[in-house]
């Protein structure tokens, strides 16, 4: 498939850079991840999935995430560990905005990257666009949603009284129906405001392009000169400094890893070292006094519970571990 | 070994007969036995190696006329299978009757050495950082039950008022509460040995000295005082674990007796015969104001002259 | 001469180390070097691929989920009595228990997001097409160990959560006509759920269903060496050939840095959401719904449907429906013969894999909402 190089549209210039640039940095910030989790440095709770989002794309987030947590309240994680891959990802980006644009440069451009500096010149950009445009996308996107909630409920309702249903349309039907709708409007809001954000950064990349030399050597010579690109020039102290960071990365996780889980089941909590309390007789003469005295209205209240009783099923095991893992908060405290 | 190539010209002590179309091996010794002459014109002939005189890239010279060779049996060629529907080991190391090769070409990415090393060593040391973090917590995992904390639990185990006579073994016999792991709690029979001692017998166990008792740290949790005239020993002899008794010895008169192996201990718990590498372990004893006899159950490695503390 | 080339040239005057004597032994004796060089001199035409790695990251899961598997063997018990007890005893008790039972847990999980991203790669790449129809249904078949993997190793903890779980898919298994009561009581070791279900469902985890994927996944290794890998669907001969490079160092290199990446990944998840057990097995659900593991939650939605509703109902949504969608997969390379490999030119299967993907997400989304309503 010939490429027309010339007529390379934006959003697929913006797109193959940032795909191939988001995906060759992950595995490093996910390292700077797991070390901050293990240190107990960020509570990701239940957004978990879109904090990996938010840290793939961090050539474009990095400075939005703040400006979203400020205006819209969100909050992605607890913890200092979230600013702190947030930073450890600039020179991780950095560097592989640079690799990656130099090898589109070469292969897809057939252009000469600029000297030095293109990583850096492309993340500025990538930063800058993605610091106005995030939270705007973010700002519309949740608006639209809701509004879609809103809406496909009530088309829910309309649906189900046409039916001929008695009791309208069955749960799941209506949770699939409600799903589908605003699920296909907010998704289809999401995509095209992701790809116009990404097309603006491919326009400004080709602006780069444009002023960048043609290159003149053949197919085989510009491939096999990017991906000599990847052979450094000191292959032992790379490897060697690598390994030694990844020691010291493990003695880190060694160290810090709790030895038992942090999230202990009701059977076996370890007990907490407390404190012995003061022994006050007076006190705990009229505390057991007032204890007796509550006791007693609550086994009245009960009582008169089961009088008047309709089958309430707590909602509580059935969920206490599930993906929202709303209660493990509770268990969390730093 | 002569190596004659296929496709080469073959030569009659009188005339060129034809060229060599095929080559059959001797799969035993791995040398060629035959070469396979297409004669202009009249088929195939096989032609044993003895015949060959001289083979260069492109001739092979026989040492017998064309009527010798043609006057051989044709070729069967459904008497052999050629080398890719039969395993012959290291065949390649012996045979090369292929003139010239067949070549694949080298892409050019492969080209260079370093890119090679670089990735060949880039993989290695990300295999070995992927095994590095897991390996310390596995260790861990496993050793976990290991080197348990000592149960330093004072267990009662019966009443002085047992005991009749002094310096005279009485077996105390008592049940231990254990919990394994997850296991449901479970007991476990003992049987400790304790004396009421005469301070001559007090004198040869303790020689002087209180005796200290340990925790897995060090920390000192019981001190058995030299002038408390109960002692306690633990009945698991020394020598391998075996429970031992108390009995009337022909010449040694009333001693501890192991059955096992026949080791002797006196009163004292010194050992006077028998494969006992020390003496009788004892163990912290307490007596309270009403009689009641408590130890603290201790084990310790069977077999070693030091004694190390196990449970 | 491939030798001279796998190797990185040597000085001529060098004396021999003991490590190079070593190989040049194995190598007379054994081919060494020409059967490392067959094995990893493999050209794959338009180069090594991103995209070419879930193979290989699906070897090392199965590795890490053996090991850790292993590891927690040296304390679970696959008894109705202890088997909480000693799970529990993994997570409170033992030294980075948890951590390790975090890993095997969400091991699992990434196993089935990588197999669907395998299947959906060679799907997508239309690799499935001849010469290797064999290849994809030998692939199908370790598809299908791997769900299995996921079902019996969920009730070995024996909490509310994996028996009730695993009584529900039974249940399903059961509405299989002529041969369901049979698989049913077969897997259940008697009629009814309990100590049987769980030896039964050990075996299986633990020894059978290992063997059966290390044997399928030797003979989906060889089958893929035979038929050689399929390549990229576009580029002209020019282009794949200046891309063209070995298996090693280039793609075992991709397939190594995949497989940090996995294993980090599953470390963060382990360190996210630590394995929090519910209350023990009983024969009373009480306030507990039963729910299977996420991977199957779509499916679990799908049949709530009134559509599958009554005893044909279930018939169709619990036995045909995936019957005739496992069938279809099995038949595919049967069924699309046209040699076309470019995705973008097989409207077709572009659009049937997103509804696909699109109907998954959908249904396991709307199986999470479903949770609020189950009262």
């Amino acid at each position: 498939m010939a490429e027309d190089r010339e007529a390379m549209s934006p959003t697929k210039i913006g797109f193959s850079i940032l795909w191939a640039a988001c995906w060759t940095g992950i595995p490093i910030k996910a390292v700077f991840a797991v070390l901050a989790m293990t240190m107990g440095l960020v509570h990701f709770e239940g957004r978990f999935g879109l904090a990996f989002l938010i840290v793939f794309a961090s050539p474009m987030t990095v400075f939005a995430v703040p400006i979203i947590i400020a205006m819209f309240e969100t909050q992605f994680g607890e913890g200092i560990g979230l600013p702190i891959i947030f930073g450890m990802s600039i020179p991780v980006d950095i560097w592989a905005l640079g690799l990656v644009g130099r090898t589109f440069f070469l292969e897809r451009l057939r252009k000469e990257p600029p000297h030095d500096g293109l990583g850096f010149a492309i993340w500025w950009r990538a930063a800058l666009i993605g610091t106005f445009f995030f939270p705007l996308l973010w700002c519309i996107v949740s608006r639209v949603t809701e509004i879609a909630i809103a809406a496909s409920h009530s088309m829910a309702e309309m649906e189900s009284m046409r039916q001929l249903f008695d009791t309208g349309l069955p749960i799941a039907e209506r949770i699939g129906l409600e799903l589908t709708i605003w699920g296909s409007i907010s998704s289809a809001v999401l995509i095209v405001l992701a790809v116009i954000g990404i097309s603006i950064l491919g326009q400004s990349i080709r602006r780069m392009a444009e002023i960048a030399r043609p290159v003149s050597a053949n197919y085989q010579g510009l491939i096999t000169r990017w991906d000599l690109m990847r052979v450094p020039t000191d292959q032992g102290l790379m490897l060697t400094s690598l390994t030694g960071v990844g020691v010291v990365f493990s003695l880190m996780f060694w160290s810090m890893l709790p030895v038992t889980t942090p999230h202990p089941h009701e059977c076996c909590k370890r007990p907490d070292v407390r404190v012995e309390p003061v022994f006050k007789p007076v006190e705990s003469l009229s505390s057991s006094a007032q204890r007796i005295a509550t006791l007693a209205a609550q086994i009245g209240a009960m009582e008169q519970q089961k009088v008047a009783t309709i089958d309430q099923k707590e909602k509580g095991k059935g969920k206490a571990e599930g993906e929202t893992a709303k209660d493990s908060s509770a268990k969390t405290k730093p | 070994m002569l190596q004659p190539k296929l496709k080469s010209k073959v030569q009659c002590t009188d005339l060129n007969i034809g060229e060599v179309t095929k080559v059959v091996l001797d799969p035993l010794s791995h040398e060629i036995s035959h070469i396979v002459v297409s004669v202009n014109g009249s088929g195939e002939r096989q032609v044993a190696m003895g015949h060959v005189q001289v083979v260069t890239d492109d001739l092979v010279q026989l040492r017998a006329p064309s009527t010798e060779i043609l006057a051989l049996p044709p070729f069967k060629r459904e008497d052999y299978v050629t080398t890719h529907e039969v395993e012959i080991s290291h065949l390649e190391d012996h045979i090369h009757v292929t003139p010239g090769e067949v070549l694949v070409p080298l892409p050019d990415l492969e080209k260079s050495v370093k890119r090679r090393t670089f990735f060949m060593n880039f993989t290695t040391v990300i295999g070995f950082l992927i095994g590095l973090p897991i390996a310390y917590p596995i260790l861990r995992f496993l050793m976990k039950p290991m080197y348990a904390d000592f149960d330093n639990e004072w267990l009662k185990v019966g009443n002085v008022s047992k005991i009749k006579q002094v310096d005279v073994g009485v077996q105390f016999k008592y049940k231990k509460k254990v919990k394994e792991a997850y296991m449901p709690e479970a007991e476990v029979d003992k049987n400790v040995w304790v004396l009421q001692a005469t301070p001559e017998l007090l004198g040869k166990v303790y020689q002087g000295k209180d005796a200290e008792f340990r925790d897995a740290r060090g920390k000192t949790i019981w001190t058995n005082k030299k002038d408390v005239p109960y002692l306690a020993f633990s009945g698991k002899c020394p020598h391998l674990g075996c429970a031992f008794k108390w009995r009337q010895h022909k010449a040694l008169g009333q001693v501890f007796l192991c059955p096992c192996h026949l080791s002797i201990y006196d009163a004292a718990g010194k050992v006077l015969d028998g494969p006992a590498p020390r003496a009788l372990d004892a163990l912290p004893v307490r007596v309270s104001a009403g009689g009641e006899v408590e130890v603290i159950d201790m084990e310790f490695k069977a077999g070693t002259k030091s004694q190390i503390r196990i449970i | 001469m491939d030798s001279k080339h796998s190797s990185p040239a040597t000085i001529s005057d060098h004396q021999p180390s003991t490590i190079e004597r070593l190989v040049a032994f194995l190598d007379e004796r054994v081919g060494l070097k020409e059967m490392q060089a067959k094995m990893l001199n493999e050209p794959l035409p338009g180069g090594s691929r991103w995209a070419y790695v879930f193979g290989s990251i699906l070897l090392f899961i199965f590795a890490m989920q053996a090991l850790t598997g292993t590891l927690l063997m040296f304390y679970y018990v696959p008894t109705a009595d202890h088997a909480w007890a000693s799970t529990q005893y993994i997570i409170h008790d033992v030294d980075y228990g948890w951590f390790l039972l975090g890993y095997h847990f969400w091991g699992s999980s990434a196993m089935v997001v990588c197999v669907i991203a395998h299947m959906s790669q060679v799907f997508l790449w239309g690799a499935y097409k001849k010469p290797r129809e064999l290849l994809w249904i030998v692939g199908l078949a370790l598809f299908g160990v791997v769900i299995t993997f996921g079902f019996t190793g969920y009730l070995l903890p024996w909490d509310q959560r994996a028996f009730w779980a695993t009584t529900v898919g039974v249940e399903i298994l059961d509405k299989t006509p002529v041969i369901g009561d049979f698989i049913a009581r077969f897997l259940k070791g008697g009629p009814t759920p309990g100590q049987m279900t769980l030896s039964r469902f050990f075996v299986l985890h633990v020894m059978v269903l290992p063997a059966a994927l290390m044997a399928l996944a030797g003979l989906h290794l060889f089958l893929f060496r035979v038929a050689a890998p399929a390549g990229p669907f576009t580029g002209t001969v020019e282009e794949l050939k200046a891309k063209t490079d070995y298996f090693f160092p280039r793609q075992i290199w991709k397939d190594m840095v995949g497989m940090a990446f996995v294993f980090v990944s599953i470390c963060a998840l382990a360190l996210w959401e630590p394995v929090v057990l519910l209350d023990e097995a009983a024969p009373d659900p009480g306030d507990y719904h039963p729910e299977p593991e996420w991977y199957f939650l779509f499916y679990f939605q799908l049949l709530r449907l009134k559509l599958f509703a009554g005893e044909f109902g279930q018939f169709m949504g619990a036995v045909a429906l995936p019957v005739a969608f496992m069938v279809l997969l099995v038949a595919l390379p049967f069924i699309d013969k046209d040699p076309e490999r470019n995705i973008f030119k097989r409207p077709i299967a572009l659009i049937s894999w997103i509804a696909i993907m699109v109907f998954i997400l959908l249904f396991t989304v709307a199986s999470v909402i479903n949770r609020e309503f189950l009262d």
